[in-house]
C-alpha cells in the first residue's frame, strides 16, 4: 500500500511544471513537487484516490476495477478526466 | 601533454587560422540587436529556462490500455480508438500569465514515449529504471533546488526523478507502469515487427555492419516515422472541427460498401472516414477539457485581470472546439491546437508551421481593419506563441535526440516567396513575426525567407535585423531552386508552376511541396498555403561519406570496430578513377540495402501506426478517403536519400590525388598507414575536444608529419579551386542522379537530400583520420556546402563559387553555414553588407545560407561557464539551439567554424 503521505503534487492547485516543481495557482510561485501541502491544498482525482482502485504486489502499479477485464494501472495516474473516477471517501478532502 | 595540432602547424610556418578577411578586435563584442519580449511572454520565457524537459505516461497507458480492448478491430479504426482514448484523457493543465494554452503533455516541456513504434532503446535498460524507480525514495533539496542549471536536459537521476533516454526526467512513481505498458509492445511494435521483417532482405547483413560501425545512423521507419514535413491547418481553419466531422460522415455514407471502381483499397474508405471521425472526436475532447479547467480557475481566482484572461480562454476554446475561428487570436490558438495534435499522433521531429502568416493574414487584416486587435497585441500573442513552440520535446532515444537532433524539433516558419501569380507574398502579419521573433527570442519557430528579388528591400532588411540578433534565423533559401526541384520531381504526381510557389521549408531546410487552399472568412476569400506532401524525414539517413571512404580504403573493414561492413572489393586502386569509382559503389550498395529494410519499416509502420489526424488535414484525403498509407495526399514522392559531409569526402579524394595519384609523393598503403596511426596523434575522446585545433600529438612520433602536413595543405574545397571544385561537381552530379534509381515504399524515386543536422558529430565521432588531414574522432565539417573549419581561406566569395559550381535544384537542399563577426556588420552599412551577400549567393544558384553572427570567443566563455549563459543561442545546421543543450561535440565544431571578420 502506498502511504497517505500528500504533497504538493496531489493538490488540484498545483500546475505541474516538470517532473520536479509545478506552480501553485494560489501563490503564483513555484513549488517542489514533493514538499509537504499546505493550508490551501485541494485533493486532486487520482488512481489512489479513487473507489475503483486497487493496489497490486508491485510498487507504484495496481488495478482499475471500473471495468471488467481490470485492467493494470498505477497510483498517481491523474483521474480529472476519468469518467469512471469515484472518490474513495466519497468527498473531494482539503 | 604532447603538442597540440596548431602549435605543429604553426612550426611548419602554416598557421591553421579560424578568421578571416582580417582580426578580430581586442575587445569581445557583443551582437548588435538585443531586445526584450513583453512582459508576459518574458515570464513565460523565464519559466521555459527553469524547466525541465519531463515525460510522463499518461498518453501511452490510455492509448495501450484502448488499443489492447480492442483486439481484432480493423486497425485504421483499432489505432484512432486509442487515439480518441488517449486525446480524451490527457490531464489539462493551463499556467498563469498564458494567453495561448495547451500543450503535449502535462508538463510545460512535456513529452511521452510511443512503445508502438519503438520501445527497445529503454526496455534495454528496464532492470536498471525500475530499480532506480524503487531506490529512489528521499529527496535531497540540494538536489532538486537545482532547477534548469546546464539547461532542461535531465541527464541523471535526482530526487525522485529518473532520467530516461538521458535527457528526459520521469517521476519514479511512473516508471514501473511505464515499463509495463512497453512490454505489451514488444514484438509488436513497428521497431520489432520491422525488424523481423527487414531480416528478410537479402544482405541484411551488410544493413547491420552498416548500422554498427556508423556508416548510417538513423532508421526513419521506427524512430522519426514523420516530419520534415509542412502542416496544414487549414481543413480545421475553414470547416471547424463540427463540420470536418459532417463531412466525414456524409463521406462515409457515401462509400460505405463500395469499392469505387479500386478493388485494392476501395472498401477502405469507410474505414478511413470513421477512424477520421474518432480521432476529432478525441481531439475536440481534448479541447474541451482544457476549457473546462479554464472554467474552473476562473471560478478560483481573485485577481481580476487573471480572472478575466480566463473567461477569454474559455470563450475561444469552447468555441473553437466546434467551429471556424472568428479572430485573429482564435485562429492562432486553434494552428497551436492542430499542430501539436499532430506532434501527439506520432513521433515527429521537423513539423513545420510553414507559411503560417499567409495563413492567418485573413484574420489578421479583419481585426485590424474592424480594431479588433492593435498590432501590439498581435506582437504579444505571437510572443507567446514563440514559447509555446519552442516548449515542443520529442521524446525518442538519445542517439536519435542527442546525435541527430540536439535536442532540437524543427519547427520552421517560412516567409516571403511568392503568390501563385508570381507576385511576392510577404505581408505586414509576417513582418510582425520578425519583431516577436527579435523580441522573444527563443529556438522555435525557426524562421526562413523564401527568397525572390521581388521581395520588397524593407522586408529583407527586417529579416537580416533579425538575423542580427544572432539568432540564427531567418535563413535564406533561395525561392527559384526550390521551385525547379519540386517542379522537377513532383511533375509526374501534377506539379504545377502555380503549385510550386506554394511550397515552405519542412524541418531544417527541406524543400516540400504544398497547396493553395480557398479559404473563405466573413464572405471574403483567400488563397492560403498549406502542406500537402508525404514526410521528407523518410528514407536513407544518413550516410557518412569519409567513412565510405575509408572502407574503400580498407577493402571494405572498419578498423574501429573489427567489423566487416562491405564484401572485399578487391581492387588494387591503381587509378583516382578507380577509386571514386568504388566510393561510388560503396555507396550505392549501402543505399540498395538501406532502402529495401527502410521501406519494410514504413510498411509495418503505415498498416498499424498510420497517420489519421494529420492525413486528414492534408489534401487530397478527406476528398479521396484515402490516408498516407493508401498515398492519400497529392505528392508522395517523398523518400529520400540523405548524406552526410560530403566536403570531407571531397577534399580527401582531392588529397588521394594530388599526393598519391598525381605528385606521387606517398603510396596508398602509406596513406592507409598514416591514416590508421591518425598521423601520430590520440584520438578526439582522449583529448577531450572534438575539434581539428586542439587535437595532441603522441609524444615523439614524427613518423608521419610530413604526409599529414602534405594532406592538410593538399587543396580544399571553399577556395575557387577548379581541382577540388570538379570532383564536388562529378560527385553532386553523380549523387543527385543515381537517387532516381531506388524506389521508395510508395513506388516513387528516391531523391538526393544534403544536410547533416547534427550527425557530422557521432559520425566523425566514428571515423578514423582522413586523407584531408583531418583527425580520428573529430567533428566532420558542418552542412554541406561549408567549407570545413579553417580550410577557406580567399573570402566569402570564392566560397560561393566553389559552392555554386553544380546545380542545386538537382537537390531537395544543401546547407552553407556563414560565421560572421558582429563587427563586421555593424549599424545599416553592415545590414546592407549582409544582404548584398545573401543576395549574391542566391543570385549565383546557392539555395540556402544562414549566418552566426557571434565572436567566437563569446563561445569559448560560454563552454567553460555555462551558468552564465543560459539563454545564449547559436546556429547549428538548419536550427537554432541553445548552447548549453548542446552535446561539446557540436559546440567544439561550431566555436572551430571559420569566422568572417569582413564582408
Amino acid at each position: 500500500m502506498v502511504s497517505e503521505t500528500l504533497t504538493h503534487m496531489d493538490c488540484r492547485n498545483y500546475a505541474p511544471v516538470d517532473a520536479a516543481k509545478g506552480i501553485c495557482h494560489r501563490t503564483k510561485q513555484l513549488v517542489v513537487a514533493d514538499d509537504h501541502r499546505c493550508d490551501a491544498f485541494t485533493k486532486l482525482p487520482k488512481c489512489k484516490h479513487c473507489e475503483h482502485y486497487l493496489a497490486g504486489k508491485e510498487l507504484y502499479t495496481g488495478i482499475c476495477r471500473a471495468v471488467k477485464d481490470t485492467p493494470m494501472t498505477y497510483p498517481d495516474l491523474a483521474a480529472v478526466t476519468c469518467d469512471w473516477f469515484q472518490w474513495n471517501d466519497r468527498k473531494p478532502q482539503k | 601533454m604532447g603538442k597540440k595540432l596548431s602549435q605543429v602547424l604553426e612550426e611548419s610556418g602554416i598557421p591553421l587560422n579560424f578568421q578571416a578577411g582580417g582580426t578580430a578586435s581586442g575587445e569581445v563584442a557583443n551582437r548588435e540587436i538585443t531586445r526584450e519580449p513583453g512582459e508576459r511572454a518574458k515570464k513565460l520565457r523565464d519559466l521555459y529556462f527553469q524547466t525541465l524537459s519531463s515525460a510522463t505516461n499518461e498518453f501511452p497507458y490510455w492509448y495501450t490500455r484502448k488499443y489492447r480492448e480492442l483486439d481484432n478491430e480493423v486497425p485504421v479504426v483499432r489505432r484512432a480508438l486509442a487515439l480518441k482514448t488517449a486525446f480524451s484523457h490527457l490531464t489539462p493543465v493551463i499556467y498563469p500569465g498564458e494567453l495561448l494554452v495547451m500543450g503535449k503533455a502535462s508538463y510545460y516541456r512535456g513529452s511521452f514515449p510511443m512503445p508502438w513504434l519503438s520501445e527497445g532503446y529503454y526496455m534495454a535498460r528496464e532492470d536498471e529504471l525500475y530499480q532506480a524507480a524503487l531506490a529512489r525514495g528521499s529527496a535531497s533539496a540540494d538536489e532538486v533546488s537545482k532547477f534548469g542549471a546546464g539547461g532542461g536536459n535531465v541527464t541523471r537521476d535526482f530526487g525522485k526523478v529518473i532520467s530516461i533516454a538521458g535527457k528526459f526526467g520521469m517521476r519514479r512513481e511512473e516508471v514501473p507502469a511505464m515499463l509495463k505498458v512497453a512490454r505489451e509492445w514488444v514484438n509488436k511494435s513497428v521497431d520489432d515487427l520491422g525488424h523481423k521483417y527487414e531480416q528478410m532482405v537479402p544482405g541484411y547483413d551488410i544493413k547491420e555492419a552498416i548500422m554498427r560501425s556508423v556508416v548510417c545512423m538513423f532508421d526513419s521507419g521506427y524512430t522519426l516515422p514523420q516530419g520534415r514535413e509542412v502542416i496544414n491547418y487549414y481543413y480545421p481553419l475553414q470547416y471547424g472541427f463540427d463540420g470536418l466531422m459532417a463531412i466525414a460522415r456524409e463521406k462515409k455514407a457515401d462509400v460505405a460498401g463500395k469499392p469505387g471502381g479500386d478493388g485494392m483499397t476501395g472498401m477502405n474508405r469507410l474505414y478511413n472516414y470513421e477512424a477520421v471521425i474518432h480521432v476529432l472526436e478525441g481531439i475536440q475532447a481534448w479541447i474541451l477539457n482544457y476549457a473546462k479547467e479554464a472554467r474552473r480557475l476562473e471560478s478560483i481566482e481573485e485577481n481580476p485581470q487573471q480572472k478575466r484572461e480566463y473567461g477569454e480562454i474559455v470563450e475561444c476554446l469552447d468555441w473553437i472546439a466546434h467551429h471556424q475561428p472568428r479572430t485573429f487570436r482564435e485562429a492562432l490558438q486553434l494552428s497551436w491546437i492542430i499542430h501539436i495534435a499532430v506532434l501527439n499522433e506520432d513521433a515527429i521531429s521537423g513539423l513545420s508551421p510553414g507559411r503560417l502568416g499567409q495563413v492567418l493574414s485573413p484574420w489578421f487584416e479583419q481585426d485590424i481593419e474592424s480594431g479588433g486587435i492593435t498590432e501590439r497585441e498581435v506582437i504579444e500573442l505571437l510572443e507567446c506563441m514563440r514559447v509555446k513552440f519552442t516548449c515542443i520535446d520529442c521524446f525518442a532515444s538519445m542517439g536519435v535526440v542527442g546525435g541527430v537532433l540536439s535536442g532540437n524539433t524543427f519547427n520552421n516558419l517560412s516567409i516571403g516567396g511568392l503568390t501563385p501569380d508570381g507576385k511576392p507574398a510577404c505581408n505586414r502579419l509576417e513582418t510582425l513575426i520578425l519583431e516577436a521573433s527579435i523580441s522573444c527570442m527563443t529556438t522555435q519557430p525557426t524562421l526562413t525567407v523564401l527568397y525572390d528579388d521581388k521581395l520588397p528591400e524593407d522586408f529583407l532588411l527586417k529579416a537580416i535585423e533579425c538575423v542580427k540578433t544572432g539568432t540564427g534565423y531567418p535563413a535564406f533559401v533561395n525561392n527559384r531552386v526550390a521551385v525547379e526541384f519540386l517542379m522537377n520531381h513532383y511533375r509526374p504526381e501534377g506539379m504545377t508552376l502555380d503549385e510550386a510557389r506554394s511550397f515552405a521549408i519542412g524541418g531544417c531546410l527541406e524543400t516540400s511541396p504544398c497547396s493553395w487552399m480557398p479559404l473563405t472568412l466573413n464572405g471574403k476569400k483567400s488563397m492560403i498555403p498549406g502542406g500537402s506532401g508525404q514526410p521528407t524525414s523518410v528514407g536513407v539517413h544518413f550516410i557518412s561519406l569519409p567513412k565510405i571512404l575509408e572502407l574503400t580504403l580498407f577493402d571494405g573493414m572498419d578498423h574501429r570496430t573489427g567489423i566487416r561492413v562491405f564484401p572485399a572489393h578487391e581492387k588494387k586502386l591503381d587509378t583516382f578513377e578507380e577509386l571514386f569509382n568504388q566510393v561510388k559503389a560503396y555507396f550505392a550498395k549501402s543505399v540498395e540495402v538501406l532502402s529495401l529494410t527502410n521501406n519494410i519499416q514504413h510498411d509495418i509502420w503505415r498498416k498499424n501506426n498510420m497517420a489519421v489526424f494529420n492525413s486528414v488535414l492534408k489534401p487530397d484525403c478527406l476528398e479521396k478517403g484515402h490516408l498516407i498509407n493508401e498515398l492519400g495526399y497529392r505528392y508522395n514522392a517523398t523518400h529520400n536519400v540523405e548524406i552526410c559531409a560530403a566536403i570531407n569526402l571531397v577534399n580527401s579524394l582531392a588529397a588521394l590525388k594530388k599526393i598519391v595519384y598525381e605528385d606521387k609523393i606517398h603510396s596508398l598503403d602509406e596513406m592507409r598507414e598514416a591514416i590508421r596511426a591518425n598521423f601520430g596523434f590520440k584520438n578526439a575522446s582522449e583529448v577531450g575536444s572534438f575539434s581539428l585545433a586542439d587535437q595532441e600529438k603522441h609524444d615523439k612520433d614524427d613518423r608521419f608529419d610530413r604526409i599529414h602536413h602534405l594532406c592538410l595543405t593538399a587543396p580544399k574545397y571553399g577556395n575557387d579551386d577548379p581541382y577540388v571544385d570538379s570532383i564536388l561537381r562529378e560527385w553532386e552530379n553523380w549523387f543527385c542522379t543515381m537517387c532516381y534509381d531506388f524506389e521508395s515504399l510508395n513506388a516513387r524515386k528516391y531523391y538526393s537530400c544534403q544536410i547533416s543536422v547534427s550527425t557530422h558529430a557521432p559520425m566523425g565521432a566514428a571515423t578514423l583520420a582522413s586523407p584531408d588531414g583531418r583527425l580520428s574522432g573529430t567533428t566532420f565539417a558542418d552542412g554541406s556546402m561549408s567549407a570545413y573549419p579553417g580550410t577557406d581561406r580567399k573570402g566569402p566569395y570564392a566560397l560561393f563559387t566553389s559552392a555554386t559550381c553544380w546545380d542545386h535544384s538537382k537537390s531537395q537542399n544543401s546547407q552553407m553555414n556563414f560565421k560572421v563577426h558582429p563587427t563586421a556588420v555593424r549599424g545599416v552599412a553592415g545590414s546592407r553588407k549582409l544582404l548584398e551577400l545573401t543576395r549574391a549567393y542566391l543570385r549565383n544558384g546557392g539555395f540556402h545560407i544562414q549566418y552566426n553572427v557571434v565572436d567566437s570567443r563569446v563561445l569559448k566563455d560560454a563552454q567553460a561557464r555555462p551558468d552564465q549563459y543560459r539563454d545564449l543561442l547559436v546556429r547549428v545546421a538548419g536550427f537554432t539551439q541553445y548552447w548549453v543543450e548542446i552535446g561539446k561535440p557540436i559546440q567544439d565544431e561550431v566555436i572551430a567554424r571559420t569566422e568572417y571578420e569582413r564582408v
